[in-house]
């Protein structure tokens, strides 16, 4: 009998208390296998815990989470075969050399040593590292080192990438070869990528988004979908005079909002725009749509905007619960 | 299974390399019998018969170095060993931890081959101590040699495993430079290790010659019957019994490596 494959990750009603601070609360879903995922939301949502959970270094309160049918709390030696794993910060020895990092994750995860030599040498060559092959990691920049972690991750055969803000801390041109890389890993080798963001931007070529916030699981879907679900188009007005701002703002009350000289209304289609251009186009020296964004689904989801958000008490609690609540005891 | 020894060995070559990268580690482990054999052992070799004082308590067949020299072994396996905790600290601290918790391998794994590792790098610095002998006046048979390697990979096994116990409960580096000196000196003090305690005297006897709690600390002190093991092979004397010895250094690596896996297991 065949089964159908079990999804790459399942978890079900997820929950995780750091002392007073609920950092998962019944967190439900699950990741088809194959493609490029990301779980989407601002510091402090409980994004690394969830990630810490699927690895198998923290456990869940209540819960289960499966990996490729595997469950992590039963069986986490079996689970963790089938997973890669970046964690936010480097966990890379820089006392040896990159070939000696990959070397010693290929022992670890029981890769024979054909097979070893033959990925490594792949994988240095798919984040552009052959020439420091035989460099010590001390050396390297962070960009590098960051995707040095994306290759040891793949020296083994892992069907699971998972990734903790893989891109935080690094330059544009860095960011994008980043995502350059994983797409292509993806593409090579059935392989789930799994990875955490706060940065909005990143998230419009993945698969799936699935936005997260204060431990609840919010939406899980396609880009598109979410934008034609949640988003909102946006008609941005420049008005020609305070008489004519007075007058859109009292005409449109519900869905308007000024920022500046200009007016936001909340309200997209054709349909609209014409109507409206054609009662105040002579009246406005500005007129753009902003199609749906990922930060306007956010925005109606969450009530708050993803970006400029200052550590609160909530994030700094995380921090604690992630040094405290683990290993780094 | 296959898997678990690659691993073991990849985590074992992991603490040897970066020992052997670690210059300082290296001299440290050079200059320290330096100073204990060739200065402090020959120097204070013509004061030990005790004749200097008019009065001879008791004869022993072997001169200062001689006897030094089992414990200098044991003093550079106990530094090494102890040192190779930071490795913990420092992979707790830079990451790399995390990089073999979310691998396949076992807790239980992981941890001996760490130890492993650390009782390599401490046996090589134990061995160093091996190449002053013709300055002790110590001639070695090979099966002499064998069987005190065996004894010293117990010690270092035993010390390597104090060492993760005791990194597992400090929280700096800071703290475990303070550590160790508050540890290695005063165990290595109390062991009879520069001075030794009359084997012609009953228990009794040595309490009236030697302040009492000199005499009960060094009894307790597990390090004691480790160098007293050290002695017996290397010049053939011992001042306990030779079978406490051995289960010593067998009790001490059990117990030690057990603690630590506990503690790993709860991480």
């Amino acid at each position: 009998m065949i089964a159908a494959p079990s999804p790459a990750v399942e978890i079900d009603h997820i929950s995780k208390r750091y002392g007073r601070t609920l950092a998962l609360d019944g967190a439900t879903f699950a990741v088809a296998r194959g493609g490029l995922f990301a779980l989407l939301g601002p510091n402090g949502a409980g994004k690394t815990t969830l990630l810490h959970i699927l690895c198998t270094i923290l456990r869940p309160d209540s819960g289960t989470a499966r990996i490729g049918g595997i469950d992590v709390v039963q069986q986490p030696l079996k689970a963790r075969s089938h997973l890669g794993v970046v964690f936010q910060e480097p966990s890379l020895d820089d006392r040896l050399t990159v070939a000696e990092n990959l070397e010693f994750h290929g022992l670890v995860y029981g890769v024979p040593r054909a097979l070893r030599r033959s990925r490594i040498a792949e994988m240095l060559a798919l984040v552009e590292l052959e020439k420091w092959r035989d460099s010590l990691v001390r050396t390297l920049s962070s960009g590098m080192k960051r995707r040095l972690e994306i290759a040891r991750a793949l020296v083994h055969d892992s069907q699971i990438l998972f990734l903790d803000e893989p891109t935080a801390g690094l330059d544009a041109q860095s960011r994008e070869r980043m995502w350059q890389y994983l797409r292509s890993a993806r593409d090579e080798r059935e392989l789930t990528v799994i990875v955490t963001t706060h940065y909005i931007d990143e998230v419009e070529s993945c698969d799936r988004v699935c936005i997260i916030d204060n431990g609840r699981i919010l939406a899980d879907d396609t880009p598109a979908a979410l934008k034609a679900r949640h988003g909102h188009a946006r008609l941005r007005v420049g008005p020609r005079d305070e008489a004519t701002t007075a007058e859109l703002l009292a005409a449109h009350a519900d869905i308007a909002t000024r920022q500046g000289d200009d007016i936001v209304l909340r309200a997209g289609g054709d349909a609209f725009t014409e109507s409206f251009l054609a009662r105040y186009g002579t009246r406005i020296r500005a007129l753009s749509v902003e199609e749906p964004s990922l930060e306007s689904v956010f925005l109606s989801l969450t009530g708050r905007e993803l970006r400029d958000q200052a550590a609160g008490a909530r994030e700094r609690t995380y921090e604690f619960g992630k040094r405290g609540g683990e290993h780094t005891r | 299974m296959k898997a678990t020894a690659g691993g073991l060995y990849a985590i074992w070559l992991r603490e040897v390399k970066r020992a052997i990268r670690d210059r300082g580690q290296l001299i440290g482990g050079v200059v320290r019998p330096l100073l204990y054999v060739l200065i402090m052992g020959i120097g204070l070799n013509p004061y030990f018969r005790g004749e200097i004082y008019g009065e001879v308590r008791f004869v022993v067949p072997y001169t200062y170095v001689q006897f030094l020299f089992p414990a200098v072994i044991a003093l550079n396996i106990m530094y090494t060993s102890v040192q190779s905790a930071v490795s913990v600290i420092w992979d707790r601290e830079f990451g790399f931890l995390r990089e073999v918790l979310v691998s396949p391998m076992s807790r239980a794994a992981i941890l001996l081959g760490k130890i492993l590792g650390g009782t390599t790098v401490a046996l090589f610095h134990g061995a160093l101590v091996l190449a002053l002998a013709r300055f002790a006046d110590l001639p070695m048979t090979l099966s002499d040699l064998g069987l005190g390697l065996a004894l010293m990979f117990m010690l270092a096994f035993a010390l390597t495993s104090l060492g993760v116990v005791i990194a597992n409960r400090i929280r700096s580096f800071e703290g475990f430079g303070v550590f160790s000196n508050v540890v290695i000196l005063p165990l290595y003090f109390l062991s009879s290790s520069i001075f030794p305690l009359d084997p012609s005297l009953t228990s009794a006897q040595t309490r009236v010659i030697y302040p009492e709690w000199l005499v009960v600390l060094i009894e307790l002190n597990p390090l004691t019957y480790a160098i007293d093991a050290l002695r017996g092979v290397f010049i053939h004397f011992h001042q306990f019994d030779p079978r406490i010895g051995p289960a010593v250094l067998l009790a001490m690596a059990a117990a030690f490596f057990l603690i630590a896996l506990f503690d790993f297991r709860r991480t």
